[in-house]
């Protein structure tokens, strides 16, 4: 029953992550990606690690949608975007050397066949327990780091952001004109 | 292990078959109260106090000619609407909707699948829900359907921290993130609600609902003074069915959760069953959507971020850290 | 709305007052003190009250605005000008209509066409009276000009119909004989007011 769940998933990530890649369609590639981050989730909900998988879907919802938000912007949904592609086969050449290296990285160890949970949780609790009792005692400094490294992003982005937020656009930009021009205007 | 499988296709299907229904009784009340409020009749002459109104709405929905045009993005403008109903449904999926109750000598779990983190996966999948406006107004070739999904893309970064952050005070309380467990700990009739020891959650918690459901204060995506009909512009049929199927599954979900978390779910309340108290609470709080969208005018695009940002989420903060030194202390 | 009021064309109540509204904070320690003081004193729940409030009027205390159109209707006023009627002479039943010809005259739209004979008493009798409905702009020429208050406006205004020939004929718009007795005198256009008899001076007869 779970080896079926986890080749059908398995299969339907794969072909959207394709399609994330392969299209020229920004709706259909960013449609994709979501579509695929939403079933890595139900991989994690057939490992039983049903914390994780909720997460995954809240956090790559939200991130996929700032993507999109991004695509709107830059792009035009409904259109074919014209790809700038100088030497196919140095991006085939690079793209799978790449691929294939993560697959070994990650492969080994389970060819090795010595791969163990490092943490096991104590019986009877539930997976939100244990993820927070790792998290909070053996995991707290990189845990911690992790929050500053968020909160200093957060902040600097902020401040990124936040010059002349008051004004209107437009008055940014009369405040750019040289003084000659405003005369003229006015 | 064949009997659980059963039992859950049978949940399933019973829970699809009677929220949809519900979802199309929910467009008569809406249009009853909101005449009621204006003091008109609302719908009439259709039946019986024009409950038939639904039949026919249905027919004409399923009838009406489902065209997609020419610019649009076929498969994308195909497939979203069926994203906001469907995880409209999954989401109900984790949601215990009512006490255990017996039938021909078998307890019977009123939730499809009781899972330990449920009340994070309705609010994933709710927040999954809005890929459907977006998609849908993106799929368009029409600036009303870009402006729709901007907005969709605002509004869902805006209020899902403020729905996220709510919760996590009731859920420290709580200890779990199951909503049976919340509907126990609150077992002990009114005064063990939550709603007294947590009463700006509740309200945080209501107003980010609002905006989860796209109702009347929030409803920026479709506003039709605005932006025509955003992101349902160019929809038509039952397709454009499908988007408020979705929105109505999405005001009973929210009710539902607002009622087990904060107003003791069905736990029974005084003589009143458990099973009709928890009804009672969720008509509450639709009733209570529609009597906001009757009086209350919407809200521009920049101040439901500014809400969002700048109000509720320090007050939600504010208020993790006073829940987590009090139950320190 | 009485019918007293519609006539008065006294709609509304006028009493309009200035709202003393504060003067907008520009500071951002005062927009926060608006925000607080608002949130505190649950302003926005006043438009709940209201609306509810509403609801109960008009559930449960009859209030409700809506008029059930074809079932229910509202009063119209008494110098509404809608198709016309012929009204008869209540003691004889003969009609009012001495077929003298001036409605026929005055009318701005050419609509109403009447022709007369002597009949056997060398009375003058109406042998065809038609208004062309499909024309006629309902001024209310007819019913000013009448001498006899024969041809009135009367109430009916829902003159949608099969045929163009519909209310036009002098039979159609004549008082039913049998109904006479619920003929009502028409208030309006070309009517006497009723306080004419004050408004009268004595003519001076020693001129």
């Amino acid at each position: 029953m779970e080896t079926i769940a986890f080749y059908i998933f398995a299969i339907l990530i794969t072909g959207l992550f394709l399609v994330t890649v392969m299209s020229k369609n920004i709706l259909y590639s960013m449609s994709a990606l979501a579509a695929g981050m939403v079933l890595i989730s139900g991989l994690f909900f057939i490992l039983g690690a049903d914390f994780l998988g909720a997460v995954q879907l809240v956090v790559y919802s939200g991130a996929v949608m700032a993507l999109y938000a991004f695509g709107m912007m830059f792009f035009d949904a409904t259109r074919n975007v014209k790809e700038k592609n100088s030497s196919g086969t140095l991006v085939f050449l690079l793209s799978g050397l790449s691929a294939v290296v993560l697959v070994a990285i990650f492969a080994a160890p389970s060819i090795g066949a010595n791969i163990k949970p490092l943490v096991t949780g104590a019986k009877g609790l539930d997976n939100p327990h244990v993820i927070g009792e790792v998290l909070f005692t053996k995991y707290l400094i990189p845990f911690e780091v992790a929050a500053v490294m968020l909160l200093v992003a957060m902040i600097a982005g902020i401040i990124l952001a936040s010059k002349k937020m008051d004004k209107s656009l437009s008055e940014v930009y009369i405040d750019t004109l040289p003084e000659e021009e405003l005369k003229e205007q006015k | 292990m064949d009997g659980y499988i059963i039992g859950t296709v049978i949940k399933a299907i019973l829970i699809l078959a009677v929220i949809s229904a519900l979802a199309g009784f929910g467009t008569y009340i809406e249009r009853k109260v909101l005449a009621f409020v204006q003091r008109r009749l609302g719908p009439m002459h259709v039946g019986p106090f024009g409950l038939l109104q639904i039949l026919a709405d249905g027919i004409k929905l399923f009838t009406k000619e489902d065209f997609i045009p020419s610019g649009a993005n076929r498969i994308v403008f195909m497939i979203a609407p069926a994203i906001t109903a469907a995880t409209a449904f999954i989401a109900l999926a984790a949601v215990p909707l009512l006490p255990e109750f017996e039938i021909f000598g078998v307890t019977i779990k009123p939730i499809v699948s009781d899972l330990n983190i449920g009340l994070l996966f309705v609010i994933a999948m709710m927040g999954v829900g809005l890929y459907g406006p977006l998609l849908a107004g993106m799929a368009q070739e029409n600036k009303w359907g870009i402006i729709g999904s901007a907005r969709t893309a605002i509004q869902f970064l805006s209020y899902e921290v403020v729905t996220g952050l709510s919760l996590l005070a009731p859920i420290m309380m709580v200890g779990s993130l199951s909503l049976i467990d919340f509907n126990e700990y609150q077992a002990g009739g009114i005064g063990n609600w939550i709603v007294w020891t947590q009463p700006l959650a509740f309200i945080l918690f209501l107003i980010s609902g609002f905006a989860e459901t796209n109702r009347t204060p929030f409803d920026l995506l479709e506003n039709e003074a605005e932006v025509i009909s955003g992101y349902a512009t160019e929809y038509s049929g039952m397709r454009w069915g499908m988007f408020f199927i979705g929105e109505y599954a999405n005001m009973i979900t929210i009710g539902f959760l607002a009622a087990l978390i904060f107003l003791g779910g069905f736990n029974p309340l005084g003589f009143i069953p458990g099973g009709i108290a928890i009804i009672l609470k969720v008509s509450f709080f639709f009733f209570l959507m529609l009597w906001v969208r009757s009086a209350w005018p919407h809200i521009r695009p920049d101040q439901l971020m500014w809400l969002c940002w700048k109000v509720l989420m320090p007050l939600a903060v504010i208020n993790i850290l006073v829940t987590g030194i009090v139950m320190m202390v | 709305m009485d019918l007293e009021n519609l006539k008065d064309r006294n709609i509304g109540e006028q009493k309009y007052r200035m709202l003393d509204l504060e003067p907008t904070p520009t500071t951002g320690w005062g927009k926060f003190k608006r925000v607080l003081r608002r949130s505190v004193k649950l302003e926005l729940l006043v438009g709940l009250k209201v609306t509810i409030r509403e609801m109960f009027k008009a559930l449960f205390m009859g209030e409700m605005h809506t008029v059930k159109y074809p079932f229910e209707k509202l009063p119209i006023s008494p110098r509404y000008r809608a198709i016309h009627e012929m009204k008869r002479l209540l003691e004889s039943g003969h009609y009012r209509c001495i077929g003298c010809g001036l409605c026929e005259k005055i009318c701005i739209s050419d609509c109403i066409r009447m022709d007369t004979r002597y009949d056997e008493n060398q009375r003058k009798e109406v042998s065809e009276y038609t208004i062309n409905f499909g024309r006629c702009i309902f001024c209310g020429y007819c019913a000013e000009v009448c001498p006899e208050l024969a041809i009135v406006h009367g109430g009916r205004y829902e003159t949608a119909s099969e045929q163009r020939a519909s209310f036009s004929l002098f039979e159609d718009m004549l008082t039913p004989i049998d109904k006479l007795k619920e003929q009502k005198e028409y208030p309006g256009f070309g009517a006497v007011s009723p306080n004419a008899d004050e408004n009268i001076k004595p003519t001076p007869l020693a001129y």
